[in-house]
């Protein structure tokens, strides 16, 4: 087994800048004893994007590689979770402490992905964002876009259509995704409103 | 009352319910949360989810080994095209290789072994148990005669064939319907080699040939495309010229329509035309003709043009000014081929063929022998013939058929003979006709799923590497034959250890470079041949022309169908679909009748004619057209299938059927045949052809110019007339032109923008339809079937418009093709009309079509005077639907970039609007602006003869704007004022004043 550590460089340059601000100002993921409440789909596998992106700031890119090149951001695959999770057992973050209850549940959901990945047997996640058929998204335009534009680095762009999803225990969508919420955003940046950019 | 519940408020309810339901799951906005995201286990290395990968390998939809990267997004392989490093295509595909993905996403494939059960069907069998059963044969059958017979196979898998054959005591044979027997024996006779030549059209200054469809279905069509195109096309930017094409034969093929001049003789007399040509430009010293010729002279002189007119029926005069015009071009080459020299004097005819280029020096320059062209190797029809007879005597125990389907060209002797043959095992991955005959059935994987190579000619080797993971529980060949053998490893060690032993040093490095480009591409050196003595002995028959033998008082000419072939294509509904080029008839067969002999007959387009010869008869509609000689029927293969899938089975009438099996003098078979022929008094109501159609608008759309006019031309020059505005429209029109005006000063259309054009040269475009099949590929186009087309309902945003060119005694003598799409026009008749602004203009000068607006009033097409917009009368992707188009996995190639239509909406050509966003955006992600020849449209990416070119008629340095400026150029129907962005340049003629026998 190889264990895949080495970050692709937009996802390095996104960890340096962020790891300037000090331990103590780190966000804590919140410790959930109910589920019942999260908004957003519920997944196969209780994956925490507060944990991940949040409290362990693992840029978003990391995961969702092919984002800033492609038009794809990319699902990522079990050899990813895997890479870490070989090591990383869960249940010990900063806020959980010893064998309680809610440490040993997260435990239960890295057991789950090992378990996916033991049996060969991807889980097959809810789509949260789902675009109509006929519509074109290019992700990367929109990467290479707004960060230009708002003077960000990459990783920071994706909060603007996908909100604080690095807050968000459990992903749900918080843009309609309809065409006036798009074109409202083309109109303030004063980018095309052709058609046929999105349309073909 | 009060408990009813009225629709109004049932809906409330339902209202009430659902979005209930929605704030449980998602806050109630967009789509409900059903889809899936299923992650990969192992990311591919070399794949980025929404960017595409290309792979290159080698197609084998023929014999030819051209190059192709195949495109595949997430794991699928979505489209395929030329390779750019193949020598032989040059980065250019057929249709027939633009549709191979049809076959690996084939619905009707076999998806795992069965044999047949002792009641006579067949039934699954797991691959272990298969493979015990040929072991089990294969033992029984020693000594008693086992044979392996496959298509043309130069490859190392052929030579693993031959290496167990050898093994076990049996041997192998190959097989293609369409052999090229004549043309060896031919070659033979002349040369003294049986081998066959490549031929340089690019560089000749004049074709000639003698019914060789180099242009559809002979040798190596794509590359002989590209060369002719090169040589043929007039281009004014080197000091204008272009060389002349001749055809001779009974009827316009392909390849014939794009000729100059149409010489159409007797049928089975074109040896005596080119031996008489070959007489005139010796004795008249025309050519510098080699010294060793001299000892043909007394042949020849036996067959001047007054010895030989009566007999081929072309009057001296025409004789000599074609020996002429051929010798003092300089650079004449004749090339000999195709039906209507298969027949019984077919060697004689290529060998006098031959000679013609002999006294002219074209042999050695433009017909370069050396390279061997693999399918020379394959054996001959006699040899078939024998092992036909050897089958029925109980001589053969055990057949192994691989990549042929002898069952549907042969039907009669060898489908009887297949009866006699105790066990019988295919590796056919459709249910043809052999394979339906077979006891056992061992699925192959498709070439596109598999390792292997082919040798297409000397000095050629394309590699063949697997682009997708296997569709179906199928297994390669050539893994199964390395296990009934007895050895370890896969068909892929066996392969790199046979490359190994070529190229021993660094050969890591040499295989990861080969697998890159595609192969091995080099260049076999040229070998000298010289007359053979047998050269001039023709058979005092040769003299006649030929009776045909059998009875019947018609010529029947059955010749391979352009995109179907031998019939390997119709199982794929881009090639059913795809209109023949000349006949513009789909999904079924025809008969070509003269008009003279329909009007002696009584005879419309559409009624059947029943063709009986002495081996068969078959029926087929009639089609009546100028396009065939008067006292000759043609018929083409390709249809008539009992087995063979759903869009091949039972699907009009097998050509086939009407010949013999008996080998010809020289061992090939004959492909004229004698028949009566019938009215049967059915009627087919339409033929499914788009000729005719509204859509085709016949209204001579297309421009030619004699030579020495075009030769005239000066820059500026606007030789066509158009019809200018009238004067009481004139106000309107000028007040339109300034509301457009100010409206392009509005919002996203200030600015600098491209405007996107394309210029079609028509003296390059020869109509061979592989851009129609290219379009449907890459623009998820549904194919609608034979009753949808019967009705016009076709959807092919890219359409060839065939218009017949005569000369001024009206003799037909070539057409004209038109490639006929959207026109992207400045001043769209179709978008002021729309009345949801579905159909509207983009900054970039496209007329956008939003699908998604469209609510299909149809306004649109009724208002196009170009009428290229295709509307969806049905849910074409509907999962088992009436029409469905992409029954799974046939689904799977759909391309991911452009949206599938649904029922009601109108869609048309996009120029590829995919591409131009992906050029855009791959261009911005780098910090540049879109360059010239970034954007590709996949009409001009197939195109064999470069005849399409795309870009921005905005950018004064674009190829697209210099051509748009050509004198040559037009647009279609100029005088509506609709300012298309297509420019057509007009097709240049070579011949002002052509006389015809």
């Amino acid at each position: 087994m190889v264990l895949i550590l080495a970050l692709p460089p937009a996802a390095l340059s996104g960890q340096q800048a962020q790891s300037t601000s000090s331990p103590s100002s780190r966000y804590q993921a919140p410790v959930i004893s109910d589920t019942g409440d999260l908004k957003g789909p519920r997944q196969p596998i209780f994956f925490r994007h507060d944990v991940h992106a949040g409290e362990d700031q693992i840029p978003c890119m990391y995961c969702h590689y092919s984002a800033a090149v492609s038009s794809e951001p990319g699902i990522p695959s079990l050899q990813t979770c895997i890479g870490c999770h070989q090591v990383v057992g869960g249940g010990s973050r900063r806020g959980l402490k010893g064998d309680t209850t809610a440490a040993r549940a997260e435990r239960a959901q890295v057991q789950l992905l090992r378990n996916a990945w033991r049996e060969r047997q991807p889980p097959e996640w809810i789509r949260v964002h789902a675009l109509p058929g006929f519509v074109r998204f290019p992700h990367m335009r929109h990467i290479k876009g707004l960060s230009t534009r708002q003077g960000v680095e990459a990783n920071a762009t994706c909060a603007t259509c996908h909100g604080d999803v690095k807050h968000m225990t459990q992903v749900e969508q918080v843009s309609t995704l309809r065409m006036g919420w798009c074109v409202h955003c083309h109109m303030q940046n004063t980018v095309t409103r052709d058609c046929s950019v999105c349309h073909y | 009352m009060t408990d009813s519940i009225d629709r109004r408020r049932f809906l409330k309810v339902l209202g009430v319910t659902s979005a209930g339901a929605a704030a449980v799951s998602a806050c109630g906005i967009g789509p409900e949360p059903t889809e899936r995201l299923i992650p990969y286990l192992v990311q591919p290395e070399d794949q980025i989810p929404g960017t595409a990968t290309y792979y290159a390998t080698t197609c084998r939809e023929c014999a030819a080994g051209c190059g192709v990267r195949v495109r595949v997004r997430e794991g699928r392989a979505v489209k395929l095209e030329g390779n750019p490093d193949s020598p032989i295509n040059r980065g250019r595909l057929c249709a027939r290789g633009q549709a191979a993905l049809q076959g690996l996403y084939n619905p009707d494939r076999i998806a795992h072994p069965m044999v047949r059960n002792a009641s006579g069907k067949f039934e699954d069998i797991d691959w272990d148990g298969a493979l015990q059963r040929v072991t089990a044969k294969v033992r029984e059958a020693q000594g008693k005669g086992i044979v392996f017979l496959t298509g043309a196979e130069q490859s190392t898998f052929g030579d693993l064939v031959d290496e167990w054959m050898k093994q076990v005591g049996g041997r192998r044979m190959s097989y293609e319907a369409f052999g090229f027997e004549a043309l060896r024996a031919g070659n033979r006779m002349a040369f003294g080699t049986a081998t066959l030549p490549t031929y340089d059209f690019a560089n000749a200054k004049y074709v000639l040939s003698f019914g060789a469809d180099f242009l559809d279905t002979w040798l190596s069509p794509v590359e002989f495309q590209n060369g002719f195109s090169r040589a043929h096309a007039f281009d004014a930017g080197r000091p204008a010229s272009m060389a002349k094409f001749t055809y001779v034969g009974p009827r316009l093929s392909l390849t014939g329509m794009n000729a100059d001049e149409w010489i159409a003789p007797k049928p089975g007399s074109e040896g005596l035309l080119a031996l008489a040509m070959a007489q005139v430009i010796m004795s008249q010293h025309l050519a510098r003709v080699p010294a060793d010729a001299s000892k043909l002279v007394s042949v020849l002189a036996a067959h001047t043009p007054r010895a030989v007119a009566q007999v081929i029926g072309i009057d001296e005069a025409t004789i000599a000014r074609l020996a002429r015009e051929f010798a003092r071009s300089g650079g004449g080459l004749a090339v000999a081929g195709g039906m209507a020299t298969q027949a019984a004097n077919g060697a004689e005819i290529v060998a006098a063929v031959n000679i013609l280029n002999y006294v002219v020096g074209a042999v050695g320059t433009l017909v370069k022998f050396g390279a061997d062209l693999g399918v020379g190797a394959t054996n001959t029809f006699a040899d078939l013939a024998t092992l036909t007879s050897e089958m029925t005597n109980g001589r053969v125990a055990l057949l192994f058929v691989y990549g042929t389907n002898p069952a549907h060209s042969l039907p009669g002797a060898f489908q009887q003979a297949l009866g006699k043959v105790a066990f019988k095992v295919s590796f056919s991955s459709y249910m043809d006709e052999t394979a339906a005959a077979c006891d056992l059935i061992l699925p192959d994987h498709h070439p596109l799923e598999q390792w292997g190579d082919s040798r297409p000619r000397a000095g050629v080797i394309g590699l063949q590497q697997p682009v997708v993971q296997p569709v179906f529980g199928t297994q390669p060949t050539g893994d199964v034959i390395l296990k009934l053998s007895g050895r370890t490893g896969t068909f892929q060690d066996y392969l790199q250890a046979k490359w190994r032993a070529r190229h021993g040093a660094n050969f890591d490095q040499y295989w990861m470079d080969s697998l890159a480009k595609g192969g091995v591409y080099g260049e076999a050196p040229t070998r000298p041949v010289r007359l053979a003595t047998t050269a001039g002995n023709f058979s005092t028959t040769f003299a006649e022309v030929p009776s045909w033998g059998g009875d019947g008082d018609q010529t029947v000419v059955v010749f391979p169908h352009p995109a179907l072939h031998d019939g390997r294509g119709a199982n794929k509904p881009w090639l059913q679909e795809l209109p023949d080029p000349v006949s513009k008839i789909a999904w079924h067969s025809w008969v070509e009748v003269h008009p003279d002999t329909a009007a002696k007959w009584g005879l419309a387009t559409g009624d059947f004619l029943l063709l009986q010869s002495k081996f068969g008869g078959q029926k087929f509609p009639a089609w009546i057209t100028p396009s065939v000689r008067p006292d000759v029927l043609a018929v083409p293969t390709g249809q008539g299938h009992s087995a063979y899938g759903r869009y091949a089975k039972d699907r009009s009438a097998n050509a086939f059927e009407l010949l013999g099996g008996q080998a010809t003098v020289y061992g090939g078979r004959s492909f004229i045949v004698r028949a009566t022929a019938s009215k049967t008094g059915e009627h087919q109501r339409r033929i499914a052809t788009i000729e005719g159609n509204a859509r085709d608008l016949g209204m001579g759309t297309t421009e030619v110019l004699p030579l020495a006019r075009a030769k005239a031309l000066h820059p500026g020059d606007h030789p066509f007339h158009f019809e200018e505005t009238p004067e009481y429209a004139k106000d309107a029109v000028e007040w339109w032109a300034e509301r457009q005006h100010e409206k392009a000063e509005l919002g996203n259309y200030k600015g600098e923008q491209p405007r996107w054009g394309l210029a079609i040269d028509l003296s390059k475009c020869t109509g061979c339809s592989a851009c129609v099949t290219a379009c449907y590929a890459e623009n998820n186009i549904a194919t609608v079937g034979e009753e949808l087309t019967e009705r016009r309902r076709e959807m092919a945003w890219l359409r060839l418009e065939r218009y017949w060119r005569v000369d001024e005694h009206d003799n037909l003598q070539g057409a004209v093709n038109q490639p006929m799409l959207c026109q992207q026009c400045g001043n769209a008749p179709c978008e002021p009309v729309c009345p949801v602004y579905a159909a509207y203009h983009t900054p970039d000068g496209l007329n956008g079509q939003v699908y998604n607006r469209c609510v299909g009033t149809r306004y649109c097409s009724n208002n196009c005077p170009y009428k290229v917009r295709y509307f969806n009368w049905y849910n074409y992707a509907e999962k088992d639907g009436k029409y469905e188009a992409f029954p799974e996995p046939l689904s799977m190639l759909l391309n991911p970039d452009v949206t599938v239509r649904e029922k009601g909406v109108m869609e048309k050509c996009t120029f590829c609007v995919q591409r131009i966003r992906g050029a855009q955006n791959q261009a911005r992600l780098e910090n540049r602006n879109v360059r010239d020849g970034d954007i590709v449209t996949a009409c001009q990416q197939t195109c064999p003869s470069d005849a399409i070119v795309f870009g921005d008629l905005n950018d004064r340095n674009s190829r697209v704007f210099e051509l748009a400026g050509n004198p040559r150029g037009y647009h279609v129907l100029a005088g509506l004022n609709t300012k298309p962005a297509i420019t057509y340049l007009a097709r240049v003629v070579a011949q002002d004043t052509p006389g015809n026998g």
